[in-house]
């Protein structure tokens, strides 16, 4: 089990220091809208970072909980992409201190371990999909080609969130819970961080 | 509440087809030869569909392609334009940007070669995102593996004709010995075409074997529902000789992406063993992500209700239908 926990975890490792280059704006891959989808989300730290620390939350938490918000949070996704096409405005300054806060809170969950009950956690996970597919698509005009951008990334939630628990769900040893909850301190920390730098510069700092 | 999903993952399927049309990706190719002292020879080719060509201009920053060509004619699906250029200065290309303007708006690589009578040369590929390159040509056996490494492993990433009909596979299969010889019967398949195609021994129309690639994706689909079903059948017991049969087409469809560049034999073996390379490590990734998927599922003890199961085999029957009826209309030359 350990052996093959560090296994996934070196790969895990692996795929997330392939991307090069992080970009705040919709990527045009020249591969299609759902691959710009995909590409941007991959790509966007601030989008894949709290799903693989939510992912981890609730595959400790255990079945029942990574089965809910595997569910809740590609639909709150693509809700939250949705509302942003359909024209509503919110202040980049403002995005950017509500991703640093649900950095700062999903951290706090997986450092802590929270015992929260499903429900709750789907709230977590509804409002990080809501607010990170939000700012996505904020910004740009509804097009059919936005929405396959938007299905591209919806199913990259889905698929990354699925992989991301089932690495968690597993995992009975102490010392790898303890790993994991480590690396949500850290996320906590980079929240606190984030959060100060938005403070100070506001929607520069992403 | 099964005929309701069916039409829904039909619909899907419709909508998106037109996102993801079945890989008419063939790259465009530009050559630079020195043919002789301070005597060079540009040829562009550039693919085509019918009479159609997408907007294509292939820049190099010393002006030499702005000037008319000497040659400009369309064969086999693709527009070629020559240059003949004469230079009297030492290393004129060295250097030089090249860029292909409108490539930005398209999903088609540029694959660009230059060769210099010093035995200087390079290989690389100019992409949509990026859709220009510095010329800095290097001494000795110009680098190709990344280019064609990566070329294989694009050309089946952004295929999703070829991924869903791998996925049609891996639904039909049963046990891991199953797998291990569906997936090494395609691999096996698809590598001799791919060679023999790319060498041009054998050689089908493109948007025939478009639509024939996609008829096989209408078939597995029927194949993988009848397997979800438990229902037994001929695939269902020996997949690997469906994966092998329509692994050799599949193998045509990737020698499309090589085989029209025009390479000289030399290096066309090279590039086809680093491109054959570069699609098999796509599609072990592809289904190395697809088995995680399904362990992630597992460990989750989800348990999708029948008709929800069996949406991907519907949609990539969807799909299939979507591009064997589209190819099929160039084919019999309906509009």
């Amino acid at each position: 089990m350990a052996r093959r926990f560090l296994r996934s975890l070196a790969a895990a490792t692996c795929v997330a220091l392939i991307p090069a280059v992080a970009q705040a704006h919709l990527v045009v891959t020249g591969m299609g809208p759902i691959y710009d989808g995909i590409d941007h989300f991959g790509l966007s730290p601030e989008d894949s970072v709290p799903v693989v620390a939510l992912a981890f939350f609730a595959g400790l938490r255990g079945a029942a909980t990574a089965r809910l918000l595997l569910a809740a949070l590609p639909l709150a996704w693509l809700a939250g992409g949705l509302i942003a096409l359909s024209g509503v405005a919110i202040p980049a300054a403002g995005l950017s201190v509500a991703t640093a806060v649900a950095f700062l809170a999903i951290g706090g969950l997986l450092a802590a371990n929270v015992r929260l009950p499903p429900a709750v956690s789907a709230a977590a996970a509804i409002g990080l999909g809501l607010l990170r597919g939000f700012a996505d698509l904020s910004g740009t005009a509804f097009s059919g080609g936005h929405l396959l951008t938007l299905a591209g990334m919806g199913a990259s939630v889905f698929v990354v969130f699925a992989l991301a628990a089932s690495l968690t769900l597993p995992l009975k040893r102490f010392w790898m819970i303890i790993a994991i909850r480590v690396g949500g301190s850290w996320l906590a920390a980079l929240g606190l961080l984030l959060a100060g730098w938005a403070w100070r510069y506001g929607a520069r700092a992403f | 509440m099964r005929r309701l999903l069916l039409a829904l993952t039909m619909l899907f399927g419709l909508a998106i087809a037109g996102a993801t049309a079945a890989h008419e990706v063939r790259p465009a190719y530009l050559e630079i030869d020195q043919t002789g002292p301070g005597v060079y020879q540009a040829i562009w080719k550039q693919p085509t569909m019918g009479d159609v060509a997408i907007h294509l201009v292939p820049h190099l920053s010393n002006g030499w392609l702005e000037e008319t060509p000497v040659d400009q004619y369309a064969a086999d699906g693709f527009l070629i334009r020559r240059w003949v250029i004469r230079s009297g200065k030492a290393s004129p290309l060295d250097g030089q940007t090249v860029s292909i303007e409108g490539l930005r708006d398209t999903i088609t690589d540029v694959f660009v070669r230059v060769r210099l009578q010093n035995r200087t040369g390079l290989d690389t590929i100019v992409r949509p995102e990026a859709p220009q390159a510095r010329l800095v040509l290097g001494k000795g056996a110009p680098t190709t593996v990344p280019a064609f490494l990566l070329l294989g492993i694009e050309h089946i990433l952004t295929g999703p004709d070829h991924l869903l009909f791998v996925l049609g596979l891996l639904l039909i299969v049963r046990d891991r010995w199953s797998l291990l010889k569906t997936v090494s019967a395609f691999t096996l398949a698809h590598s001799l075409t791919l060679a023999v195609a790319t060498l041009g021994h054998i050689q089908l129309s493109t948007p025939v074997l478009n639509a024939l690639i996609a008829l096989s994706i209408l078939f597995v689909a029927p194949e993988a529902i009848r397997a979800q079903r438990g229902e037994d059948s001929l695939t269902t017991r020996y997949p690997w000789v469906v994966a092998f049969a329509f692994g050799l087409l599949h193998g045509m469809g990737f020698a499309n992406g090589l085989s029209t560049l025009g390479l000289d034999k030399g290096a066309l073996l090279a590039a086809l063993v680093l491109f054959n390379i570069g699609v098999e490590i796509g599609q072990i990734a592809f289904i190395a992500v697809v088995l995680a998927l399904r362990r992630a599922f597992r460990l989750m003890a989800i348990e999708w209700a029948r008709p929800i199961a069996l949406i991907p085999s519907y949609a990539i029957g969807a799909l299939g239908a979507m591009w064997t009826i589209q190819y099929a209309t160039i084919v019999f030359g309906a509009t």
